[in-house]
């Protein structure tokens, strides 16, 4: 299922593994997503590219049914993430993930990640320069509407 | 031999158990005044040059991010559009700032450079004072030879062309001769080809600098306006690489509405 409402038990469930979440203003946030059109995806991790100005990370979703949608999802600057205690490989090919995130304007399947939330409960910062981005210091914080 | 051999094995793997990038981000800074915890004290007193200024070296950032100047104005104050520049502004807010140059790599406004909450890292000499910023690989001179600033620029630029002195304990800088393609920030403000900026920026201590930013172009604006940045240094970190070019892709996805 790609779309699915807040989940309260997943978020209060969710480790607080980044107390500093610098954000990184690269472009206009609105220009490009829709703060209100949130968006979670719960699949496996396909690629993830470690480069500026943003990160992505590529996650294919099986839905009910057995199809599988593909998704990039934009991280924040990798400098970003770096000082806020990540590394390049602290996500990788395989690795099971949940992300919440919003939404491209365009439509296409490609979102703005507000947190990331690993197999075991882990939660990383998505260091967004919009939703999940500063004014944030958790990863219940940043998935509360 | 074999004790010897043990002992560089040892020293081996413990230099390749430290992640290269600690020796960058997560090095103690040296020199770094510190509490009894070992906690950087950033309010010690700011340090001075061996010519007795005020040394405003160091790695600095906004511990929030600004994308708006129109926030750092005094309170009362609005900017003070020309009609020209509201009818710029106004088109650019209009569409999210879809257009701005910045989320194509080329540079952004000196003023929200300090607002942006990324590093940048000041170099000060007696002739020279460099501003190292770190996203996207950007950096300034401001020149302190004595030289004045150019009257007239028969190659404008982007960042125009910045020159220093020292008003007390602030270090006044002054820059003109814009090309008018930078926004000021990221919702837009607008500049032109008239734009003159002056800085002044002043160490309040270890750890704490106020940059005031006077904007005059009376194309965009009928009246020099001032807006404000507040940083903090950030000590046990360095510059890291920003490439911005290396994987762009938000423009062509900027739809604006």
């Amino acid at each position: 299922m790609v779309r699915l409402p807040f989940a309260a038990a997943f978020v209060t469930s969710c480790a607080v593994l980044m107390l500093a979440a610098p954000a990184r203003g690269h472009h206009s946030f609105a220009a490009e997503f829709d703060a209100d059109n949130r968006v979670t995806l719960s699949g496996t991790i396909t690629k993830v590219e470690w480069t500026n100005p943003h990160t992505y990370f590529y996650v294919d979703v099986a839905e009910e049914g057995g199809k599988v949608t593909s998704w990039a999802v934009e991280g924040g600057a990798p400098n970003a993430l770096y000082r806020a205690g990540w590394k390049p490989t602290s996500l990788k090919s395989g690795d099971k993930v949940t992300i919440v995130g919003s939404r491209a304007k365009d439509g296409s399947n490609l979102a703005n990640a507000i947190s990331f939330t690993l197999a075991d409960g882990r939660c990383l910062f998505a260091g967004s320069s919009g939703p999940g981005g500063e004014a944030t210091t958790n990863c219940r914080e940043a998935t509360r509407r | 031999m074999m004790r010897g051999r043990a002992a560089a094995v040892l020293i081996m793997a413990l230099l390749a158990s430290i992640p290269a990038g600690a020796q960058w981000h997560g090095y103690p800074t040296p020199g770094m005044p510190r509490n009894a915890d070992g906690t950087p004290n950033l309010n010690a007193p700011a340090p001075r040059t061996p010519d007795g200024r005020p040394s405003l070296a160091g790695i600095w950032m906004a511990p929030r991010i600004r994308v708006d100047l129109a926030q750092g104005l005094k309170q009362g104050e609005t900017v003070p559009f020309t009609p020209e520049g509201r009818k710029i502004y106004d088109e650019r807010r209009a569409t999210n700032a879809k257009d701005d140059p910045g989320a194509r790599c080329l540079p952004t406004g000196i003023p929200v450079r300090a607002t942006l909450q990324t590093p940048f890292k000041i170099v000060q000499t007696p002739e020279l004072t460099a501003i190292l910023y770190e996203s996207r690989t950007q950096f300034r001179q401001i020149l302190t030879d004595g030289r004045p600033l150019p009257k007239e620029v028969d190659w404008p630029s982007w960042q125009g062309f910045s020159v220093g002195r020292w008003d007390g304990d602030t270090f006044v800088v002054e820059t003109t001769g814009f090309n008018g393609k930078v926004w000021l920030d990221q919702v837009g403000t607008p500049s032109s080809d008239a734009l003159t900026i002056t800085e002044r920026f002043r160490r309040r201590d270890l750890g704490h600098m106020d940059i005031e930013m006077v904007i005059d172009d009376r194309k965009m604006y009928s009246r020099p306006w001032s807006t404000f940045a507040q940083v903090v240094l950030q000590p046990d970190t360095e510059l890291l690489e920003y490439v911005c070019e290396e994987n762009e892709r938000d423009s062509a996805k900027m739809v604006g509405k």
